[in-house]
């Protein structure tokens, strides 16, 4: 059972991300201030780490930093209510593995969690396969079975990252920040959708079995088996 | 405590040392004067008793009694003084009683002390003399009263009380009405400032007519608060339309949450409320997350991310994303540019304000329209130009579509949370560039940009500046 540990002062948010987490079949352990929580980390190693920046007796980042100079590599997700750029770099650079902004929608913190639990098919691969789709990753194309994809280098891009990641669920803002390298919400909300409308026509043809999977209200799935 | 701080302030403190420093000096410069005056006169006077003992030995033993009485009786000021004594030590002539004993012979002139004859003074005065053995073993001595420079030294001592004094004095009163001066208008800056922060914010601080430091400094602050009064009226302003624009979906969030508490049957329809619910929380959060990034550009932290950066791959890659929404939406959209041009910026945020145009562009355009993204360059400057057949801006709206929230009554119906414009002339203003809005029908936004080296200069100065352009846009 994969375990995580959450290190959040505050109660309510704490125990909707324990129901959730719980739900979803995580074993979670919770801390409610920084001390408490850098000894659990250590005492327990969990597979992963949710921690909040701002926490009494000691801060997130803190924590973060001074697991890593004990070497200690646990994937971790940073929340915080600070937004702005900046505190996202600097989140980023002391070690945490990906950060995400307060308030956020559950689903958005379990995609991310588990994104960080299941890292991305090796990368020096050079053809990707999930059921009949086919990636070619040095002559950029792409089959579905025998029909050829005729796609765009920004589609082919797009698909790659989710054949890497298949069967995961792809928030919107993932992929906005992963694929696009947006570091803003664009104004155009269904920016996203439109892409993966074009690239789903094109790799889900009549007749063959669904491929890419929007999941209501929160992202997208390519998912290997139906 | 109006003395103890005076006597602390610094001018006060300042004028003090300079007085000291300068009655010190002038008080060695007297000593110094009245030193070499002493020398000189010594020696002149030591000149003098050598002649003269000189020419009275030359003298025949016979001649040299009258002539010590001559030469005594010529001296009207009773400084000379002479005496001619006996082997055995017996005064033969002269005004001295014996040949005083510390005085060697043959030697140069001395000071030493004299017994007179003549004078029955308390003290015995202190003179330089000179003193010779004579052919048959007399003894001649020769003497002069230096005392001329006491008179000297009281001399030098009334120049100093005359000039060292007054100078003394007005210095220090400089210092204290300098002092005094400066608490004033510190005091008076003072006063106005707590009215300030009291919040009468049109208060300005007293620039007089005069350019001295003080008064340029007041003319300083009183640009920063020119400035932030504007800045803060606009707030005030701004403040009502994030209310407005914060409320309404709030207000929609309410009432459907209220309803489907009441009327919802099955969980479905509970679900549906609560999606409802949900995306109007969306929005206004988005309306904060913009807001917070409208501040921080704003305030300019970002300079980190500087570099060089290719605008027409922005122009190409902003193009690629929004190509599919175009699409969708029968929109024409081109883009032509020249290869790689340079300029001085942060990647992401021009991305975000050429994304922001063309977004904008496509959203206010009607179906079948056409919008063009173009690059241009000319010596040291790139014109970037988003181009649309909407409706464009017209002259009165051009300012208020930079004003955070504006959103044109006619549009007021499509999405959009109306901060696309503002943060784009935040992100323009960052870099130094220019925004010009053309004129309606046919939206035209065109972003001029500094390239090359000049370009990298001019951006750095507008960080320096960045309040004083504003006007310049538009």
């Amino acid at each position: 059972m994969t375990r995580i540990l959450l290190i959040e002062d505050d109660t309510e948010t704490a125990e909707a991300i324990l129901a959730e987490l719980g739900d979803r079949g995580f074993e979670v352990q919770w801390a409610g201030n920084g001390v408490d929580g850098l000894d659990r980390a250590r005492a327990s190693s969990p597979d992963a780490m949710i921690v909040d920046r701002m926490l009494p007796g000691m801060n997130g980042l803190t924590i973060i930093e001074t697991l890593r100079k004990d070497h200690i590599r646990t994937p971790v997700l940073v929340l915080s209510a600070l937004g702005a750029v900046d505190d996202r770099v600097r989140g980023l650079r002391t070690g945490g593995d990906d950060y995400l902004t307060k308030p956020f929608a559950l689903v958005e913190l379990v995609a991310r969690i588990e994104a960080l639990l299941r890292r991305p098919t090796e990368r020096r691969a050079t053809r990707l396969q999930v059921g009949s789709l086919e990636l070619d990753l040095i002559e950029r194309t792409a089959r579905r079975g025998e029909r050829r994809l005729d796609l765009l280098p920004r589609e082919f891009r797009l698909l790659e990252y989710m054949v890497r990641r298949n069967d995961q669920l792809l928030t919107r803002a993932m992929l906005l920040e992963e694929v696009w390298h947006y570091k803003f919400v664009p104004a155009t909300t269904n920016l996203i959708d439109v892409h993966m409308g074009r690239l789903r026509h094109k790799v889900d043809g009549p007749g063959e079995a669904q491929l890419i999977h929007n999941v209501r209200g929160s992202g997208f799935v390519l998912r290997s088996r139906s | 405590m109006p003395q103890t701080q005076l006597i602390r302030s610094s001018t006060f403190l300042w004028a003090l040392a300079v007085a000291a420093s300068f009655a010190l000096f002038v008080v060695a410069l007297f000593a110094f004067i009245y030193w070499k005056l002493d020398a000189y006169l010594v020696a002149r006077s030591d000149r003098m008793i050598t002649t003269q003992i000189s020419f009275v030995a030359e003298l025949s033993p016979a001649r040299r009694v009258s002539a010590i009485a001559d030469h005594l009786a010529q001296d009207s000021r009773g400084v000379q003084y002479a005496g001619l004594f006996d082997a055995a030590g017996k005064r033969l002539a002269g005004n001295i009683d014996r040949v005083p004993r510390e005085l060697g012979l043959d030697g140069a002139a001395q000071g030493v002390q004299l017994d007179l004859s003549e004078k029955p003074t308390a003290h015995s005065p202190v003179v330089r003399a000179v003193g010779r053995r004579l052919d048959g073993g007399d003894v001649l001595v020769m003497g002069r009263n230096v005392d001329e420079t006491r008179e000297i030294s009281s001399v030098v001592g009334q120049a100093l009380a005359l000039g060292l004094l007054p100078a003394f004095s007005l210095c220090l009163l400089a210092g204290v009405w300098l002092s005094l001066r400066a608490q004033r208008r510190v005091e008076e800056v003072n006063q106005r400032v707590q009215r300030i922060v009291a919040g009468e914010l049109r208060e300005r601080l007293p620039e007089g007519g005069t350019d001295d430091p003080f008064a340029r400094l007041a003319r300083i602050v009183n640009g920063m608060l020119d400035e932030m009064e504007t800045m803060i009226n606009a707030l005030a302003g701004v403040g009502n339309d994030i209310a407005h624009d914060l409320r309404t979906p709030l207000t929609r969030v309410r009432l459907a949450l209220e309803r489907g508490r009441t009327h919802a049957a099955t969980l479905e329809q509970l679900q549906d409320v609560t999606d409802k619910a949900i995306a109007g929380i969306d929005q206004s959060l988005a309306i904060v997350t913009a807001l917070l990034r409208l501040t921080e550009i704003e305030n300019n932290r970002r300079m980190a991310g500087f570099g060089e950066v290719p605008l027409d791959e922005i122009l190409r890659e902003v193009c690629d994303v929004y190509e599919p929404i175009a699409e969708d939406k029968h929109v024409g959209l081109g883009v032509v540019t020249e290869r790689s041009v340079q300029v001085w910026g942060d990647r992401d945020l021009l991305f975000e304000a050429v994304a922001n145009l063309v977004d904008n562009a496509i959203k206010f355009t009607p179906s079948g329209g056409r919008v063009e993204l173009a690059l241009e360059t000319e010596d040291d400057t790139a014109l970037l130009r988003v181009s649309d057949t909407g409706p464009g801006i017209s002259e009165q709206e051009r300012e208020a579509v930079l004003r955070r929230f504006y959103r044109s009554d006619k549009i007021r119906s499509t999405p959009g949370i109306g901060l696309g414009l503002s943060l784009v002339a935040a992100i323009v203003k960052l870099h130094g560039f220019r925004l010009i809005i053309g004129p309606a029908p046919g939206g035209r936004i065109e972003i001029l940009a500094w390239t090359g080296r000049a370009g990298r200069a001019i951006t750095h100065r507008s960080r320096a500046l960045l309040h004083a352009d504003a006007g310049q846009m538009g």
